[in-house]
């Protein structure tokens, strides 16, 4: 049985997101010693720094989606996600955003149970200022895409046919959960399609965040030190998703 | 003690509360363990459950964290698995817990 990580990467006009994708994979080989592969697009691929051994599976991506981030829109390339089950290579696999970085081998511990898909419900801002999640952002149990265990299986295979069959009506589903959010997310498309199969399991801790009015200001391979007005913490050993997608670029 | 020291105070005590939320956060989550490709928590409980089942019977099922039945059938090794996740996490939780007592003299 392999088990290997998968990561979705495109550079957009806005952000560099093959750097954070650079950084992700150094922690990964740290602390969870995996295959990797990285699913881009060719504009993306040039631009990485070699990286030793990776796999890389290019794709031309869909360009149509927009997220606000900092005050501003910008561009978002999130659709191909739906299409994991079949980009990955591995029996068991932990697909993961490139703005997740592990600081632990917490995952590995995971992907050594058996489950056909794992995924966070919970948040916890590292800030301590709850400013992740809104009120009744939807009708639906939320659950976080950001780091998704599953393995090959049919149960699996049929969570995303649903994500797909979601991503394609995505209007109607947003109506009938009442979804606030206007553009298409992952986070609510795969808990769309675990609720309408009733499958799944939750990681039991909650996924530690930094919501993007954070900065990042310093990092090693073991933890990051951040500020958030005129709050300086830090974290070590504690894997953690980053949504300031800028601290990479030096 | 002025205003300008209170809010000194105020802030140091959230920024010590926090740093101990996100340490315990950290602990819970290095506890999870898999065992028999089942998922635990190295917590009191468990460790409790297995302590408690490994004088009645010399295999027993749990659930794990999941609610997924798990046969145990060398409890001895389960549960030093489980003393040594335990205390691993712990020992690092005491470590900043300190750090943070010396913070607040």
């Amino acid at each position: 049985m392999k088990t290997g990580v998968l990561l979705y990467c495109f550079d957009t006009p806005e952000l560099n997101y093959h750097r954070l994708a650079e950084r992700c994979v150094e922690q990964i080989r740290k602390y969870l010693k995996l295959e990797i592969t990285i699913v881009t697009n060719l504009e993306t691929f040039k631009k990485f720094r070699p990286l030793g051994m990776i796999n890389y599976k290019l794709v031309e991506n869909s360009t149509t989606n927009t997220r606000p981030y900092r005050g501003k829109s910008v561009a978002w390339y999130n659709k191909e996600r739906a299409l994991a089950y079949e980009h990955s290579p591995y029996d068991t696999t932990i697909l993961m955003d490139c703005d997740y970085f592990v600081f632990s081998s917490t995952l590995l511990e995971l992907a050594n149970t058996k489950f056909d898909m794992m995924l966070h419900d919970r948040v916890h801002d590292l800030t301590g200022k709850n400013m992740i999640l809104g009120k009744d952002e939807s009708t639906l149990p939320l659950v976080w895409a950001t780091v998704t265990l599953f393995k090959k299986t049919e149960n699996t295979k049929a969570i995303f046919s649903m994500i797909r069959h979601v991503q394609e009506y995505y209007p109607h589903y947003k109506n009938l959960y009442r979804i606030r959010y206007i553009n298409y997310r992952n986070d609510y498309a795969f808990a769309i399609a675990l609720h309408q199969l009733n499958l799944g399991n939750c990681i039991p801790t909650p996924m530690t965040m930094l919501a993007d009015s954070v900065d990042v200001i310093d990092s090693d391979g073991d933890g990051i030190v951040f500020k958030h007005g005129d709050d300086v913490m830090f974290t070590s050993g504690q894997d953690v998703h980053v949504m300031d997608k800028e601290w990479c670029n030096g | 003690m002025d205003i300008g020291n209170i809010k000194k105070h105020s802030d140091l005590n959230f920024e010590v509360a926090q740093a101990k939320k996100n340490a315990l956060e950290k602990m819970r989550s290095r506890q999870l363990m898999a065992y028999n490709e089942r998922l635990f928590t190295a917590d009191a409980n468990t460790m409790n459950l297995v302590s408690t089942l490994k004088q009645h019977n010399k295999d027993f099922y749990v659930l794990d964290v999941n609610d997924n039945p798990c046969h145990i059938k060398d409890p001895d090794d389960f549960l030093n698995k489980l003393i040594e996740r335990n205390q691993e996490t712990l020992n690092s939780y005491q470590q900043l817990h300190q750090d943070l007592a010396n913070k607040r003299k």
